[in-house]
């Protein structure tokens, strides 16, 4: 199996390339991102702006057919316009046979006390904000496809609670206070970075269609989020909502490629926490020296 | 009730911790024992809670309780929960499923969501079942509460998505029969035009509190519909319309022949 990773020096992508650099039926990983990068000895990222036409081409037709790319996984969601091109273009590729998208939970249309399906409604609210519009147009770019000889798999992940990951929840736990609504407080489900590697690899690794929930390990309550992140939790009236999203039954994908979320969020670390693990760290050094 | 019981809810009763204490619905134990705990009078002196059959819950796997419903809020839930919890041995936490504007409700949606309570969704009922829970449902929805004095004890609209459940997953329904809540806190009038979150009503009752009325709860004899069927069986409307009446029937009859045996509202 030859892959080809686009986003690779996001940080899915990048955990992404470890795992797969570590499954056995992988033979080549091409890393793909719009700016060059060195992830490890074994992968440099090329420099690939894919919004433009002519370089996409250029990667599917040129690099990507020299290598025999077999599979895309396709983690780079900044453009639904982009996701749109590469999947009509992987379509009609010699060698590309399969089609893994990420895609968020943040589509479904629900509750947030609700669990739910891949086949629960989507939000096609007109008033939705321009990144959840974005984020949808992408997924049902991908979902309509017709697909032909290529096995498209699309995951919608629960957020992804790291840095640069697109997750809007992480940008609000990162907030200076978090404001939320007075008298709410909905459990929110968070994905781990190994554990979104995880679900993409093992997507990768057999022929399974259709659209898949990736729910992550840790479901708990706004409230204790906000605790865990070390933020102040201001409960005001009238807030507008937090960016949650539903809570995904994962049955379809624990049954189609065996995913089950292992791994718990890392938690941000207050100052003192961290000023005690270093002095901590530095003392065990002192007595091993 | 006492510190022992408190203890017994909240570190004894079985539920599927999602790795933070609460569940994915957001139950927390110590939290339902807490209310079970100030709830204790209402439910020992108040009302006076008298229940018989409750060794026929199952005391474990999936079940479903069906119950009628009535009252201007739902105190008769709430008294059938508690019944459910001091009369299983391990507790058992009920689920009640309740209507869809619950979860919008400020305060009240946290609360309820701590307690069990969980949205009426399709998935939240199968999630459930598959873990083992056990179900409370009202089928006659808010059209139970919101029917008029003289139509008490009558069985309302009956909605049949429990039917179509049980069948198929398997799970015996329990017709459960509650009286004392008609009566408790009738309800003289309704507001269509005040429909705050999304609630169907606004309810205005006779009194401005509920009267303490003597409960009653009976629990009847389980009802085996995936005996009768097979689990394809509930993609058929009829024949889940068809059990859902059978369930209905039994659920009546229990209601009709506790009241006769009943000596009065209050006594």
């Amino acid at each position: 199996m030859r892959v080809l990773v686009t986003g690779a020096a996001t940080p899915l992508g990048t955990a992404i390339i470890d795992h797969l650099l570590r499954a056995r039926d992988v033979e080549a990983v091409l890393a793909v991102d719009r700016e060059p990068a060195r992830l490890c000895d074994r992968v440099e990222v090329r420099a690939v702006d894919l919004r433009h036409a002519r370089a996409l081409h250029d990667l599917l037709w040129g690099e990507a057919r020299d290598h025999a790319i077999t599979t895309i996984v396709h983690v780079d969601t900044r453009s639904a316009a982009v996701t749109r091109e590469l999947v009509v273009a992987c379509s009609e590729h010699p060698t590309i046979q399969r089609f893994v998208y990420r895609s968020f939970g943040s589509v479904y249309a629900t509750s947030t006390q609700n669990i739910v399906a891949e086949d629960a409604p989507l939000d096609f609210r007109p008033h939705a904000p321009a990144w959840l519009r974005e984020r949808l147009e992408a997924d049902l770019a991908v979902c309509a496809h017709p697909g032909g000889r290529l096995a498209i798999a699309v995951l919608r992940c629960a957020e992804v609670f790291a840095a640069g990951c697109g997750s809007a929840l992480w940008q609000y736990l990162s907030s200076r206070a978090c404001l939320r609504p007075i008298g709410f407080d909905p459990m929110v489900n968070l994905l781990s970075l190994a554990d979104a590697a995880r679900a993409f690899v093992a997507a990768v690794a057999v022929p399974a269609v259709g659209v898949f929930n990736i729910p992550g390990l840790d479901t708990l309550p706004l409230s204790r989020a906000i605790a865990e992140s070390v933020r102040p939790n201001i409960p005001v009236p009238r807030a507008r909502r937090p960016p949650i999203g539903p809570l995904l039954d994962g049955r379809r994908a624990r049954e189609a490629f065996g995913y089950v979320p292992r791994t718990p969020v890392q938690w941000p670390r207050p100052w003192w926490r961290r000023l005690i693990d270093e002095l901590t760290n530095a003392e065990a050094e002192t007595k091993t020296l | 009730m006492d510190s022992e019981t408190f203890q017994r809810i909240a570190r004894q009763a079985p539920f599927n911790d999602a790795g933070h204490g609460f569940d994915v619905f957001g139950l927390h134990p110590p939290a339902l024992a807490t209310a079970a705990t100030w709830a204790a009078p209402l439910y020992e002196r108040y009302f006076r809670v008298e229940s018989k059959g409750a060794e026929r819950i199952p005391s474990c796997g999936p079940a479903i309780l069906v119950a009628n419903h009535s009252g201007v809020l739902p105190v008769d839930a709430a008294m059938l929960c508690l019944d459910i919890l001091r009369r299983t041995q391990p507790p058992r936490i009920p689920r009640p499923i309740a209507d869809h504007f619950v979860p919008r409700l400020p305060i009240v949606s946290t609360a309820f969501a701590r307690w069990g309570v969980v949205g009426g969704a399709r998935a939240n009922a199968q999630h459930l079942l598959e873990s083992g829970e056990l179900l409370v449902i009202w089928p006659e929805g808010t059209s139970g509460p919101a029917k008029r004095f003289r139509d008490r004890y009558q069985l309302q609209h009956w909605s049949v998505g429990f039917a179509e459940l049980a069948i198929r997953y398997g799970a015996p329904v329990l017709p459960v029969a509650i009286l004392g809540a008609e009566e408790s806190w009738p309800l003289a009038a309704k507001t269509l035009r005040v429909r705050p979150f999304g609630a169907p009503y606004w309810p205005i009752p006779y009194v401005p509190l509920p009267l303490p009325t003597h409960y009653r709860i009976q629990y009847g004899a389980p009802i085996q519909l995936d005996r009768d069927h097979v689990a394809a069986d509930a993609d058929d409307p009829h024949v889940v319309a068809a059990a859902a009446e059978r369930v209905r029937a039994a659920l009546q009859q229990l209601v009709t022949d506790q009241r006769n045996a009943r000596r009065g509202w209050f006594r």
